[in-house]
């Protein structure tokens, strides 16, 4: 190899730094991680639920809404209705909200029964008048 | 002229009659049951808040200054729960006959239930009362009762108002709990996991069905072990966690080391120790300020 001792010294130095850099990435003990990395993504598998709902008075303007969103609209029910429901279903439940109206000064009730995946039934009621926002967690 | 000077003295009289009567002496030692206080009491009350917003009630002792007002005082409310250590010396060094009321020790308490991911439901044997009743909404109902109940035994003329004023601060709770009970639906069942660093949120969990795993024990000064933190770490994991919760984390290093092992991000700050200044001042803006940032975090 020709050249001077200095200039082989200084390429031999660009040598190892080229091999440290990688080097050091692959030897560090704590590597970085993308933000948001989690080893474990967990899905909720979706389900088909059934619910039924009878009400004491007939309501206006049902919303129903899950994690938000809203899954079922209907402008006059009547007294009772049921529904095929497609959701997320974990094992831990779901909440489902409910926004109608009843005449105000007249107190009425509804009750919501819901089958689940596994054919259990649960039943809640909700009591009220006028305007209605209520959350029903099943179970 | 007799006449007249004793009708324009008895229509004085009539007309500042709140002047003349002494309001019911209420000393408090938590920012939250002050605010009870002041809302059932009204104009009727002095209200002497010895813990002031933003002081963390598990350092607080109380000074001689304190211990002179409570001597003075009629009514002494107290969180309860093993909150107040100082509560037997309250009484010894002060000798107040006033009604000393542990409001919290009027419901039912709950316990520390860290979830063990080696051993999920197992609580470390932990047998410790979670203190922090406030984060029930049901239980500042009671205690509203509670606090309404004592003022009208020590002032039965002022009933009335007393029960008007505790109506009046219910009927708000009932809309909050409502809105929260709103807000914590846009949230999956199984994303309902608390990471804190101040295991403080236990009636709240229970609410609205959330899973407590906190990175230290129940007071905010202590340091959680090297094993414990591996612990948070592989559980975070395990259960797809999205963020977690520092409130007044010690030793910063390892909120870092539990983020960069498992990608979850920081959430915001809870009030967990009762009221704080600015949105937090109020226990509707405390209680709103937690609802949102814990939604907001982890949806």
């Amino acid at each position: 190899m020709r050249g001077s001792p200095l200039l082989r010294a200084f390429v031999a130095f660009l040598v190892l730094l080229g091999f440290g850099v990688p080097l050091w990435r692959l030897t560090l003990a704590e590597a970085p991680r993308a933000p948001g990395m989690i080893a474990v993504q967990k899905t909720t598998p979706i389900k088909e639920l059934r619910v039924r709902l009878d009400f004491t008075v007939p309501p206006t303007g049902l919303r129903v809404l899950h994690l938000g969103k809203e899954i079922w609209a209907d402008p006059a029910p009547g007294l009772a209705l049921e529904r095929a429901l497609i959701l997320a279903y974990p094992k831990e439940g779901i909440d489902l909200l409910f926004q109608f109206n009843w005449p105000a000064e007249k107190l009425a009730a509804m009750r919501v029964r819901l089958t689940d995946p596994e054919g259990e039934e649960h039943e809640k009621t909700v009591w009220g008048e006028g305007a209605i926002a209520e959350v029903v967690s099943i179970p | 002229m007799k006449t007249w000077l004793l009708l324009i003295l008895a229509s004085w009289a009539l007309r500042c009659p709140a002047a003349a009567v002494e309001k019911l002496r209420v000393s408090s030692f938590s920012t939250v049951l002050t605010e009870i206080a002041e809302r059932v009491g009204g104009e009727r009350v002095l209200v002497t808040a010895h813990v002031k917003r933003g002081v963390d009630p598990h350092e607080f002792e109380p000074k001689p200054s304190d211990l002179k007002v409570v001597s003075e005082a009629q009514v002494i409310l107290l969180s309860a729960k093993h909150l107040e250590g100082y509560v037997g010396k309250l009484q010894q060094s002060t000798g107040t006959r006033g009604k000393l009321v542990e409001v919290g020790n009027t419901f039912a308490s709950l316990k520390i239930q860290d979830q063990d991911p080696d051993d999920p439901g197992h609580n470390h044997g932990k047998n410790e009362e979670d203190p922090h009743w406030w984060h029930s909404i049901g239980c500042m109902q009671k205690a509203t009762k509670t606090v309404c109940e004592t003022f009208a035994e020590a002032s039965p003329a002022d009933r009335e108002w007393f029960e008007l004023n505790a109506s009046s601060y219910r009927k708000e709770l009932t809309v909050l709990a409502s809105w929260a009970k709103t807000q914590v639906a846009r949230l999956p069942r199984d994303k309902r996991k608390l990471v804190t660093s101040h295991d403080a949120f236990q009636y709240l969990a229970k609410d609205f069905g959330f899973s407590i795993y906190a990175i230290e024990g129940i007071s905010s000064g202590e340091q959680p072990s090297s094993k414990k933190v591996s612990r948070i770490i592989a559980l975070i994991k395990a259960q797809g966690v999205k963020a977690i919760f520092p409130e007044s984390i010690v030793n910063p290093k390892v909120l870092q080391e539990i983020t960069r092992e498992t990608g979850a991000k920081v959430g915001g700050e809870l009030y967990a120790d009762g009221l704080g200044e600015g949105a937090a001042a109020t226990y509707s803006g405390m209680y709103r300020s937690n609802i949102s940032t814990i939604v907001d975090a982890l949806n």
